[in-house]
This record gives structure tokens, C-alpha cells and sequence, in this order.
């Protein structure tokens, strides 16, 4: 026990120029630590500021998508809408042109309209009209 | 203390001369005893031992101060909860939330605007400068401007200009003029839903209707960056708003009031009030006495009492006398009738012998639980009902027809949702999926309501309501007429025609079920009966809605899918009364 504390004395005594080592290496590590907070400090300043300009960017964006949102509210009024939708002839749709995803299979086909019929050219000898176009009278 | 304390002698029982409480004393006598410890310890003949201990006590007091320090900055660095970098206030923050729709449609938002101020001693040549305003601002007002710019500081000439305007005055270069920003609440759809969104002060504190009853929470959610979420939805608003002004403006009537509301959960899906935001809220602040839409409530509770079923006769083959009053009917059956075709006849005398075998207790207390004795619980403050001082059989008679009682659209809307949804009344509300802190009421049972719903399916199908039909929708309801009151006396010119309805009407109790009701006030069309007045009008909102609401068009006993009759019913009357 008595030989430990005299280690310590010892080590404690220890010094250069008459200064303790003990002394020295204390104010090395407070300035290492004074150095790495100045090094984190930086760090987080320089953090901030790119968070501070992105929240700005980012309530900047907003206002814009507020607006926007805004306009394109004001654009679909219903009364606008159906304003517009009235004088462009549209209207709602009578229940019997109605139907469900269900009922398409039960619905009747329109009937196609017929195959147009293949033209056939002409011999070349037949090719003036039958008709004289500017004889037909007039409808 | 040591005997050969030098300093004894000269240890105060009043540190430095002066007398101290005893409270002090302790501690006026602490720190004499460290001031004197360099000496004692002198004194003694341990002084190297003592300058030892000092400079062990002060290490220790430096190094746990270091520790704590290191540890503190060691927890902030490596512990810090996610979220607590950064500023503390949301960066899309404003202060009322953004107003939604049930879908998420905007109703209401805050807007950046600007206030314009001028520092005329900046201005080099102030007519140039107000006539380049004036030409970019032209809603800004010239002896405002020349006011400001002939002034001696710096003044507000016009607040509130949009982004636009702002860029418009910004591109004019000139000097002394600034912007400042200012936070305004902005309702992009106008007129739309005015009645039902509210409005605020320029504080940002809600003034009415929505913007008042949730004023807390849109603040709160304004905070947070998120939106407000209220009931209506915005598609079947505009359509409520859109055929409700149709239907006044061809009946040339002094105002009407639309409610649509889903029945199970009592949410406001559109409410309108006719004429525009202008006027008073008429769903509201407006009462009424609603003519023979309270026949349901009347034959609800004979039924719901046991008094009365589908096949219950009553004889309205001549009018009902009470004392000397007379009680007919508009259109005379002069035969008995069953309680379906008093229903659907609409017959005074009918119900009038209802409520008065049922007295005024038992009418009471069903007008009670239907809601129809008190103001609505709503969000949006309502007025007050108008109800009978007296219950007399003559006061029963007349309540059992609608007259003698005034109450708001919103109080019928909320009783007719308790007649169709199994028999609870659910207080009406803008909160999206209903209000969490109310307890339904049971009114009457289910089995009453299931009946009905039916009774009201029929109305349409063959009584009064036809023109309320909608093909495949299974549109039920009941049409009200009364005259109303001008100087004391009821008059036929001043009519108000309802129709209340609902639809589907078939299905289980709890099945998903929508009401309308829409009163039509002062029409000066003829016929001015509900049934020619509102109900059409309900008819064409039934059917433009129900795509929104997921109804399908489906058969039932009476039309089919597309509204063709099965069997074919008729109107009994005619007369849409």
C-alpha cells in the first residue's frame, strides 16, 4: 500500500523543467478537447444551416403548393363546373344508358355495321361514268 | 474547535460585527470557519498539509464538474431523441390547418399575402411613383396612395396583396416601398359551402360555423402542419347547392335549406341554405313549422307504442271535432281508413285521433327523444325551437300534423335519421366519422323503424312523395305543407313545402342509408305542397349523389331497377300534399 502511494508520489513529482508532466499532459488533453469540441461545435453550426435552408426551402415549397392548391380549388367549384358542364351540353345520364361492371355481359351488342363492299376497278374501257355528275340534279 | 484556537477570542457570535438572525447564524459562522482554516491550520503547525488539501478539495471539485460536463455532452451527442435537431416549430407550421373535405377537397387555407408600405422620405418622384401603382395596384385607393407618399414616415398604404400584385408593384423598382408578409385565410370556392365552412377575423380566430366549432383543434392542427378533416363532402355539396338553387329559382321561393346526412353515424355529408353566404345560415337559424312531415313521428309512436299497426282503422269519414274546432282533411276521403292510407293520404283527422288517444304524455315524451323539444346539439349554434306552452288535445291534434311546433331544418334532419337508422337519435355532426363523445339514444325500436322505412318507401312509390322517385335508388320519404303565420293568422299565400327523405330505404336497420331534406320557403309557384315544391328537387340530388355514395340501383317490390312500376301504383291523391 505504502509502496503505491509512494509510486504515485513519484509519478506526481515527475517533471521537466520544472514543470510537472502531470500538469502537462492535463493541459494537453484540455486543449485536445477544447480543440474537438471547436471541431463538433463547427460540425453542428454547419448542420444547422443546411437544416435552417431546408426547412426554408421546404415552407417555401409549401406556400407554393398552398397556392397551387388553392387555384386549382377555386377551378373545380362545383357551380363553376357544372356551369361549364351545362353549357358544353353534358347533363347527367339517363338510367336506362346505365350500367353496371355486372350487367356489361347481359347488355346487347350493337349490331356492327356492314363490311363496305370491295371496289372493284374498273376496266379501263368502262371508266367514264355511266352518269354524267353534272347532269345529277341537285338535292 | 480547538481550545488554542487563536481566533476565538475574536469568532463574533454576529459574523463581521453586525447581529444576524438565527437563522443566519449558521451560516455567517460556516464561513468564518473557512475564511480562519489557513490560520487554525497555521496555528495548528500543519500548514503544508492544509495548502494539500485545498488543492485536492478544489481538483475534485474541478474534475466532477469536468465529468458531468463530459458525460451531459456525451449524452447530448449520442442519446438526443431523432427530431430534436432542427427548429422546433414545423416548417409547413400556419396558423389554422388547411380545411378538407372528407376526401381531402381544400375548402379553406392560409395564404401568404402582403401588406404594401411606403417611406415617402425614399420616394425621389412621388406623382410618378403613385401613377406606376396605381397602374400595377388598380384596387388601391389614390388619396390612400397620395396620403402615404406626401407624408412624413413610413405608412401601410394596402394589406392583403396576393403573391401577384405583390410581383406586379416588385417589378416597378421603386424605392421606399416594402412588403410585409401577412398570413390571410382564403376560401377558394367562393360561395360553396360559405354556410358550412364559416369565416375567421383577421386575428385567425374562427367567427362562425366550422371555423368557430373547431377553432382549438384547426389552430392546433395548423401547428402541427396537417390538415382539418370535416364531415361534408364536397361533391355531393356542390350538388345539394347547385339543384337546391334550381329548385328555389323555379319555384321563386324566399329561400330554401338542404341537409344530406348518412343516418348511421349522423355526418353531415352537405348542407346548403339558399340564398348565397350572405344570408343567415337557414338550416340553422331559421325555424319552421314543417306541416305533415311530423305525421311520421306521430305514426311512428303509435306504432312504437303498440296503439296502432298497418291495419289499425281510423275513421276519417267526417271531420274530428274538438270542442269547437274542426279538423279536416285537404283532400276528403270521408271513409275509415287504415293506418297505410292515412299515412299516404296524409290525413289530418287520421292522426289527429292518433295523438289525442295517445295524450300529451306519451306525445311528449316522443317528441322529446326525437329531438324536436329542444335545440339541436350541433357544432353550429341553432336556434331555439318554438314549442307548445300547452298540451291540449286541440295542441296535440295541430303537432300531430306539424303545426303549433317551429323547429330548424337541422332538428328535423336529426330526427328523421333516428326514424330510419333502427330507432337512435345521433346528434348531427361536421366531424368526420361522427362525433366519438356521444351516446345514441334509442327512440324507438328497430322493428318501428323497419316499419317505417317501409311506410315512407310507399309514400313515394304511391302517396305524395312520387315525385321523389329515383329510378332504382329506393328513394322513401314524406312530404310536409303548412301555411305559415303573418300577423297572427295563417296564411295561404306564405307556404312552406318539405319533403324529408331517405334512401335505400329497403335492407337491414344498419344498413348504409342517406337523408335528405329539403324545404322549400315561400315558393310562389302552384302547386306550393311539398311534393311538388321539394321533392323533385330531392329526387334529382338522390340520383346524382348515389354514385358518390356507392348506392347501386337495385329492384324492389314496387319498381325496378330503372323505375319501372311493379305493379303499377298510382298517387292516391295527386296532389303531392
Amino acid at each position: 500500500m505504502s509502496s503505491a502511494v509512494a509510486t504515485l508520489n513519484r509519478l506526481y513529482a515527475w517533471k521537466i523543467r520544472g514543470v510537472r508532466w502531470v500538469e502537462i499532459i492535463g493541459v494537453m488533453l484540455v486543449a485536445a478537447m477544447v480543440f474537438s469540441v471547436y471541431l463538433a461545435k463547427a460540425a453542428a453550426a454547419r448542420e444547422s444551416a443546411r437544416i435552417s435552408d431546408l426547412e426554408r426551402q421546404i415552407s417555401d415549397n409549401g406556400q407554393r403548393v398552398r397556392l397551387l392548391r388553392a387555384e386549382v380549388a377555386r377551378l373545380e367549384q362545383p357551380g363553376r363546373l357544372e356551369a361549364l358542364s351545362r353549357g358544353a351540353g353534358l347533363g347527367p345520364v339517363d338510367v336506362h344508358r346505365q350500367a353496371t361492371e355486372a350487367s356489361l355481359s347481359t347488355l346487347v351488342a350493337v349490331s356492327a355495321p356492314p363490311p363496305p363492299a370491295p371496289v372493284v376497278a374498273p376496266p379501263v374501257e368502262d371508266a367514264a361514268p355511266a352518269v354524267d355528275p353534272v347532269a345529277e340534279p341537285a338535292r | 474547535m480547538s481550545v488554542h484556537d487563536p481566533f476565538a477570542a475574536e469568532r463574533p457570535v454576529a459574523y463581521g460585527g453586525r447581529r444576524y438572525m438565527p437563522s443566519w447564524r449558521w451560516l455567517a459562522e460556516a464561513m468564518w470557519w473557512v475564511e480562519h482554516s489557513f490560520g487554525r491550520a497555521h496555528a495548528d503547525a500543519r500548514p503544508e498539509e492544509d495548502t494539500r488539501v485545498r488543492i485536492f478539495v478544489i481538483l475534485s471539485l474541478f474534475s466532477a464538474v469536468f465529468v458531468l460536463l463530459a458525460l451531459g455532452a456525451t449524452h447530448a451527442a449520442l442519446l438526443t431523441a431523432r427530431g430534436g435537431v432542427g427548429s422546433a416549430v414545423h416548417p409547413n407550421a400556419v396558423v389554422r390547418a388547411d380545411m378538407v373535405d372528407r376526401n381531402g377537397a381544400l375548402l379553406a387555407t392560409n395564404i401568404t399575402h402582403y401588406g404594401l408600405y411606403i417611406d415617402p422620405a425614399e420616394v425621389w418622384d412621388r406623382k410618378a411613383a403613385a401613377a406606376q401603382i396605381k397602374r400595377a395596384l388598380p384596387r388601391v385607393s389614390m388619396a390612400k396612395l397620395n396620403k402615404v407618399l406626401n407624408g412624413d414616415r413610413r405608412l401601410l398604404v394596402i394589406n392583403r396583396l396576393t403573391p401577384q400584385e405583390k410581383v406586379a408593384v416588385h417589378g416597378l423598382a421603386l424605392g421606399g416601398v416594402a412588403f410585409e408578409p401577412e398570413d390571410v385565410r382564403v376560401y377558394p370556392l367562393g360561395e360553396s359551402a360559405r354556410h358550412v365552412v364559416g369565416n375567421v377575423d383577421t386575428g385567425g380566430v374562427g367567427l362562425s360555423a366550422a371555423e368557430r366549432a373547431f377553432n382549438d383543434e384547426i389552430r392546433a392542427a395548423g401547428a402541427r402542419g396537417e390538415t382539418f378533416q370535416v364531415s361534408i363532402d364536397l361533391r355531393i355539396q356542390g350538388i345539394l347547392e347547385n339543384e337546391l338553387a334550381a329548385a328555389a329559382t323555379e319555384t321563386k321561393a324566399r329561400g330554401a335549406v338542404g341537409i344530406i346526412t348518412d343516418v348511421q353515424t349522423g355526418e353531415v355529408l352537405g348542407m346548403a341554405s339558399w340564398p348565397g353566404s350572405n344570408s343567415r345560415n337557414l338550416a340553422s337559424a331559421a325555424t319552421y313549422e314543417m306541416g305533415s312531415v311530423f305525421k311520421t313521428f306521430t305514426v311512428a309512436a303509435a306504432i312504437d307504442t303498440g296503439r296502432a299497426d298497418m291495419n289499425t282503422l281510423l275513421d276519417a269519414s267526417e271531420a274530428f271535432q274538438i270542442g269547437n274546432r274542426r279538423i279536416t282533411d285537404f283532400h276528403a276521403t270521408n271513409k275509415v281508413l287504415t293506418l297505410e292510407e292515412v299515412y299516404l293520404h296524409s290525413s289530418n283527422i287520421g292522426t289527429s285521433r292518433l295523438s289525442t288517444e295517445m295524450g300529451p304524455r306519451v306525445m311528449r315524451d316522443y317528441f322529446e327523444r326525437f329531438g324536436l323539444l329542444s335545440r339541436a346539439p350541433f357544432e353550429i349554434a341553432s336556434e331555439t325551437p318554438i314549442i307548445p306552452r300547452e298540451w291540449s288535445d286541440s295542441t296535440l291534434a295541430s303537432l300531430s300534423f306539424g303545426y303549433g311546433i317551429s323547429i330548424t331544418p337541422l332538428q328535423m334532419a336529426a330526427a328523421m335519421q333516428a326514424l330510419t337508422n333502427g330507432g337512435r337519435y345521433i346528434p348531427l355532426t361536421l366531424r368526420k366519422g361522427g362525433r366519438p363523445d356521444v351516446q345514441a339514444r334509442q327512440v324507438i325500436s328497430p322493428e318501428t323503424s323497419l316499419t317505417m322505412l317501409d311506410l315512407m318507401r310507399r309514400n313515394v312509390v304511391r302517396g305524395s312523395g312520387g315525385r321523389a322517385e329515383a329510378p332504382g335508388l329506393r328513394v322513401g320519404g314524406k312530404t310536409g305543407s303548412a301555411n305559415k303565420s303573418v300577423n297572427g293568422r295563417y296564411s295561404t299565400a306564405h307556404a312552406v313545402g318539405t319533403f324529408a327523405a331517405v334512401f335505400p330505404a329497403d335492407g337491414p336497420v344498419n344498413a348504409r342509408r342517406y337523408q335528405i331534406l329539403v324545404l322549400i320557403d315561400e315558393p310562389q309557384t302552384y302547386p306550393r305542397t311539398g311534393g311538388f315544391v321539394a321533392a323533385p328537387a330531392v329526387g334529382r340530388i338522390a340520383d346524382r349523389i348515389a354514385p358518390f355514395l356507392n348506392v347501386q340501383r337495385r329492384a324492389d317490390p314496387y319498381r325496378t331497377a330503372v323505375g319501372d312500376k311493379i305493379p303499377a301504383f298510382e298517387d292516391l291523391e295527386g296532389d303531392g300534399r
